[in-house]
């Protein structure tokens, strides 16, 4: 692969804030194209990844790159090609929906002011209303409609959906899929909702504790783990590479395991298992992966 | 970038009225007063000793405009309003409402952003700063030629330095709108840091700023015991900083041992002066002659340009740095 066909490449990238270290070891390569979702619990260091993607912060240590090109050297052209919708999709409250579509128009070197109107129209979100004066799931369509305005490569989007009812979550899911369905944007959206992912995303990054724990193609991420059921056993296994987690009950142990780890024994049974089950799993774990080599499965 | 300046800090209009209406109302009273003095208020000063007229105008000027004239020495603050006014939301409204993620993910890089919107505020902080103290300096020109322009109502309200406070109210403000993130506390910073620096600054740097000058005379024999007025070296536009008596070396007398003298005058039964003179004693004076002023100016603005341009290059740094 070229490097322009990666949306998004870091490489080593920590950023330390005063009271700590947000984000560490971050090397990533996500493929242009399709759905990226970036999921770990709050306090993870998700809205710090995805700032220093669109380059609102600069990385104490590694690089990003951004379809091809270092983000920190900020061009009009390659800021042109990044949309961002920031949390709580900010606007300039006191402007109304025509002047906030007048800034995008002002501050880029492409804007489709014929797309955002129709957008907005569609959704019958009138022009003339101040943004502060809209609910919030107006304010994010807004906010969606400007950064696609942009008719950016990369959409980067931060917890879009966390702070909308139900029913502004359904919608706004809608558009952004549709504007997906139309081609050629990739998307990078954060969550700390596991649930519905299966359904838009192709491709996966799990951050914990400021450290990537999981990332790769959902269908393959899926083809590599199973879920090994059998009789409890006592040996402790959370150390091993290839057991991801092991639940005990009574009379079962439970093994979500990877890399086609299969069952060597009589009595142990292989299921798939769900995307939301996988990624729980590996939230779980603890931060640091061990290096302990595998054990294989108890026979 | 213009449009979205302009319609995020349309607000300035308000400032821009009200400096607009004070500066009318200055006019229309300073027109009255400079009609006091046909010849001009300088001339008239210069013959003040010597032309009734001259001393009539003066102290209707001081009856009648007087308490104008009290009431501006407070407004050496409005500059630094201003300038703070200006400053504090800059980087701090877009860090508090969380809009400086969308201003700064758009095409023009952050750096363009921030230059533009330093040069159009602090700019309008200069030209409304600028012509609030070009009517002010106009308004005072007879008061200044009776009571010199060195006094804290006139230097701090003419000539540059209102405009450098203005500057260093807008730089202390931005700075501290990016290190706060909230406009309101960045304003007060500004505000407090001004009156803390304000005071030390024309008490103990100004008279500084120069190697004061020094006369030394003997008293008169007949001359009135206080001798700064018109017509006399150092004169009352000139800035005296320190004056007293000296003996017949110019050894410089304690107050007590002036009034030490005083007694000894009183218990002879002499009159003052004459025992003064009999003694040798002389009066001197330690003071920044009037003509200093633009120096004395130029200085202090300079002074406070470069800590507001100190606290600038600071946010220059951070912005292009990505702290913020």
């Amino acid at each position: 692969m070229t490097a322009t066909e990666f949306a998004l490449r870091t490489d080593g990238v920590g950023k330390r804030y005063r009271k700590g270290w947000a984000l560490r070891d971050c090397t990533l390569a996500l493929p242009a194209g399709g759905v990226i979702a970036l999921v770990g619990p709050n306090g993870a260091g998700k809205t710090t990844l995805l700032r220093l993607v669109v380059g609102l912060l600069a990385p104490s240590t590694g690089t990003v790159e951004v379809l091809g090109h270092d983000v920190t050297a900020s061009t009009p052209q390659t800021l042109s090609r990044v949309g961002f919708l920031a949390q709580d999709h900010p606007l300039y409250k006191r402007f109304t929906v025509a002047e906030m579509l007048r800034f995008g128009r002002a501050c880029n070197l492409r804007f489709d002011q014929g797309l955002a109107e129709r957008r907005l129209a569609q959704l019958g979100i009138p022009l003339d209303r101040r943004a502060g004066t809209l609910s919030g799931g107006q304010q994010a369509q807004v906010a969606l409609a400007l950064a696609l305005a942009k008719r950016p490569d990369l959409l980067v989007l931060d917890e879009p959906v966390a702070s909308l009812d139900p029913l502004a979550r359904h919608e706004f899911l809608q558009v952004l899929m549709g504007a997906v369905a139309e081609g050629g944007v990739t998307v990078l959206f954060s969550s700390h909702v596991v649930h519905e992912l299966e359904r838009v995303c192709d491709h996966l990054v799990v951050l914990n504790n400021g450290r990537v724990t999981l990332t790769g193609d959902i269908d393959t991420l899926l083809a590599e783990h199973r879920l090994l059921v059998g009789p409890r056993t006592a040996n402790d296994l959370d150390g091993a590479v290839a057991v991801v987690e092991a639940v005990h009950s009574d009379r079962h142990t439970t093994l979500l395991v990877r890399d086609g780890a299969i069952p060597a024994a009589p009595g142990w049974q292989a299921r798939p298992v769900a995307l939301e089950d996988l990624v729980l799993a590996y939230l779980r774990r603890p931060s640091e992966p061990s290096a302990v080599v595998t054990s294989g499965v108890p026979a | 970038m213009t449009w979205l300046i302009w319609r995020q800090h349309a607000q300035v209009c308000v400032l821009g009225v009200l400096v607009g209406m004070f500066g009318i109302a200055l006019l229309v009273l300073g027109t009255q007063a400079h009609d006091l003095f046909p010849g001009g208020p300088a001339r008239c000063a210069g013959e003040a000793g010597i032309n009734e007229a001259c001393a009539a105008s003066f102290r209707r000027l001081d009856e009648e405009y007087g308490y104008v004239e009290n009431l501006l020495a407070g407004f050496y603050l409005v500059p630094v309003v201003i300038g703070a006014f200006l400053g504090a939301p800059l980087l701090a409204r877009e860090l508090e409402d969380g809009t400086w993620q969308l201003a700064w993910t758009q095409a023009v890089p952050r750096m363009r952003w921030l230059a533009a919107k330093l040069v159009a505020l602090a700019g309008v902080t200069v030209t409304l700063t600028g012509m609030f103290t070009l009517v002010l300096t106009w308004f005072r020109q007879p008061f200044d030629a009776w009571e010199g322009r060195f006094q804290y109502d006139a230097f701090d309200l003419e000539g540059l330095v209102p405009v450098a406070y203005a500057l260093f109210a807008f730089g202390i403000a931005t700075a501290a709108g990016a290190i706060l993130r909230r406009s309101l506390p960045a304003f007060g910073v500004a505000f407090g840091a001004f009156l803390a620096t304000r005071m030390p600054v024309a008490l103990l740097a100004r008279p500084g700023y120069a190697t004061p000058l020094t006369t030394m005379q003997p008293v008169p024999v007949g001359g009135a015991k206080d001798q700064a007025g018109h017509g006399t070296v150092p004169s009352f536009a000139d800035w005296m900083i320190e004056h007293g008596y000296a003996d017949a070396t110019g050894q410089r007398l304690s107050w007590t041992e002036y009034d030490e003298l005083e007694g000894a005058a009183n218990q002879a039964g002499t009159n003052l002066n004459q025992f003064l003179h009999a003694r040798g004693i002389q009066q001197f004076g330690v003071y920044h002659p009037a003509d200093r002023f633009w120096t004395f100016q130029l200085i202090e603005a300079a002074l406070f340009i470069a800590v507001a341009a100190v606290l600038i290059g600071v946010v220059v740094w951070r912005v292009r740095r990505r702290m913020i």
